[in-house]
């Protein structure tokens, strides 16, 4: 298996501390291949021949499969199951962080603005739909501070980010910046070159690094709501020789002025954010662009895109995984809400691209074929152009 | 550090002691789990360097400093393992 890529900032693990994070990964692999998969055969054999039974007709949306499946003990025991691996995956990572948390503090200040900048806003206003909860159940969320300088967040999520996802972004967690460059710009719009680029809600720039390669001669800029999420990126953007200047703004109303961008992007940005927000960010995003100016948001399938009963599965995450606003982005209609903010809808494009991209970048011989089982899946991109 | 995540914490089983027993049990499996992959590192340094320690290791009697190490370990061992009764959501 690849392992993270071990950058300066990267907290370091003691031996029980990394076989606390395997501990959690091999836990969701036996969840995933075989406690999930059960669900899926009960509500078959089960669930459905019973609403059947007592409606006369089959579900027909998530909320009916959801109230079948609510009698089902084996549901309730996933669900556990994942809640419970959800919590042991940031409590692995977050003892580690805490154990270090001085060190790379210290580490974070020697290495600063040497190539990219860092602007925190003192007086800044966190928006309240990212305070409500915490968002993914990480404990104190992305934007909370404990100490001076603090950065503990933005490693825990970095690190918490590759344990969760058992490394399927790359050595880097860069998959979804990478997999935009390199199997949609580069791909489609070769003779791209913006000149500026904007990274919204950023987090720890892991998305926003692949920019900097593809386009060496553009300036970018990245924002994002939380401090130590910031702090951390501009650390680690600078222990990797990448400039990149990040700042604490909301990307519902930015500081920068109009058409100042050629490429605005986000990644799974929209489904943290309330409708209102999502309107408030493409109008945002129209602002920014100088005319001809792309817009690129990444995101995971919408409800549309899925049947009822995966629909069901994804829906889990709302109130079990902290996600307030999951659901009501993936029911809604992007196309429109880019189209109202002032994009043109011929200039509006809803696609899916090859995701997986970090994997090519590490084999450079290999097949056609290769190249193809090499690739997950999909993202999910709404683009638009000014 | 908190230790709890904001948010309201869903409820999986008809009784709710029944989650917190279900933490108990998977923190204690993950520890089983994190003490076997040490034993194993031992075991496999001690026997790529020849050395055989089945018999010291059953004549090990600890001193006053490691005994008050091995006090402090389970403590932090047990809150560990525990972690679900000291949130204040389940009380």
């Amino acid at each position: 298996m690849e392992s993270q890529f071990q950058h300066a900032m990267l907290p370091k693990t003691t031996h029980d501390e990394q076989a606390r994070q395997n501990f959690v990964q091999s836990m969701k692999m036996h969840i995933f291949k075989n406690i999930a998969p059960r669900n899926k055969e009960i509500y078959e054999k089960v669930a459905k021949p019973r609403f059947e039974r007592e409606h006369q007709r089959s579900p027909e949306n998530r909320y009916e499969i959801r109230s079948a499946m609510e009698k089902e003990p084996h549901y309730h025991w996933w669900g556990a199951f994942q809640r419970l691996n959800q919590e042991m995956m940031w409590d692995s990572v977050m003892i580690s962080v805490d154990r270090q948390l001085p060190d790379l503090i210290k580490r974070a200040k020697d290495q600063s603005n040497q190539l990219g900048t860092l602007t925190l806003d003192p007086d800044f206003q966190l928006p309240t739909h990212q305070t409500a909860v915490d968002i993914h159940c990480m404990p104190g969320g992305y934007h909370s501070e404990f100490t001076e300088n603090d950065l503990a967040a933005g490693a825990i999520y970095d690190r918490g980010t590759y344990v969760y996802g058992i490394g399927w972004l790359g050595p880097h967690n860069d998959d979804m910046g990478l997999s935009i460059v390199h199997n949609y710009l580069q791909t489609e719009f070769p003779d791209f070159q913006p000149r500026k680029i904007l990274d919204l809600g950023c987090a720890v720039g892991h998305s926003t690094l692949p920019y900097v390669d593809a386009y060496p001669n553009a300036e970018v800029y990245a924002i994002d709501v939380a401090a130590p999420m910031l702090r951390y990126a501009h650390a680690r953007a600078e222990a990797m020789g990448k400039r990149v200047h990040f700042s604490q703004q909301n990307a519902e109303h930015t500081k920068f002025a109009d058409g100042s961008f050629d490429l605005v992007v986000s990644h799974i940005l929209l489904h943290e954010i309330p409708l209102p927000a999502i309107r408030r960010v493409m109008q945002e995003c129209y602002r920014l662009l100088a005319p001809g100016g792309m817009m690129i948001h990444a995101e995971a399938p919408l409800y549309r895109h899925m049947d009822a009963y995966t629909a069901f599965i994804y829906d889990w995450q709302t109130a079990n995984n902290n996600e307030p606003f999951w659901s009501a982005m993936r029911d809604s209609d992007l196309t429109a809400l880019a189209t109202e903010a002032g994009f043109s809808s011929d200039q509006v494009i809803e696609k899916f691209i090859p995701n997986g991209a970090w994997k090519e970048k590490l084999t450079t011989t290999h097949s056609s074929q290769e190249k193809e089982s090499s690739q997950r899946g999909t993202w999910f991109v709404l683009a638009a152009t000014k | 550090m908190p230790k709890t995540a904001k948010g309201k914490r869903p409820v999986y089983f008809d009784d709710p002691q029944v989650d917190k027993l279900l933490g108990i049990t998977m923190a204690l499996i993950g520890e089983v789990s994190v003490l076997h992959e040490r034993l194993d590192t031992i075991e496999r340094l001690l026997k790529n360097q020849g050395i055989l320690l089945t018999e010291e290791i059953e004549a090990y009697k600890p001193d006053n400093e490691v005994t008050t190490e091995r006090e402090q370990w389970r403590a932090e061992y047990l809150a560990r393992v525990l972690r679900v009764l000291q949130e204040d959501q389940y009380t």
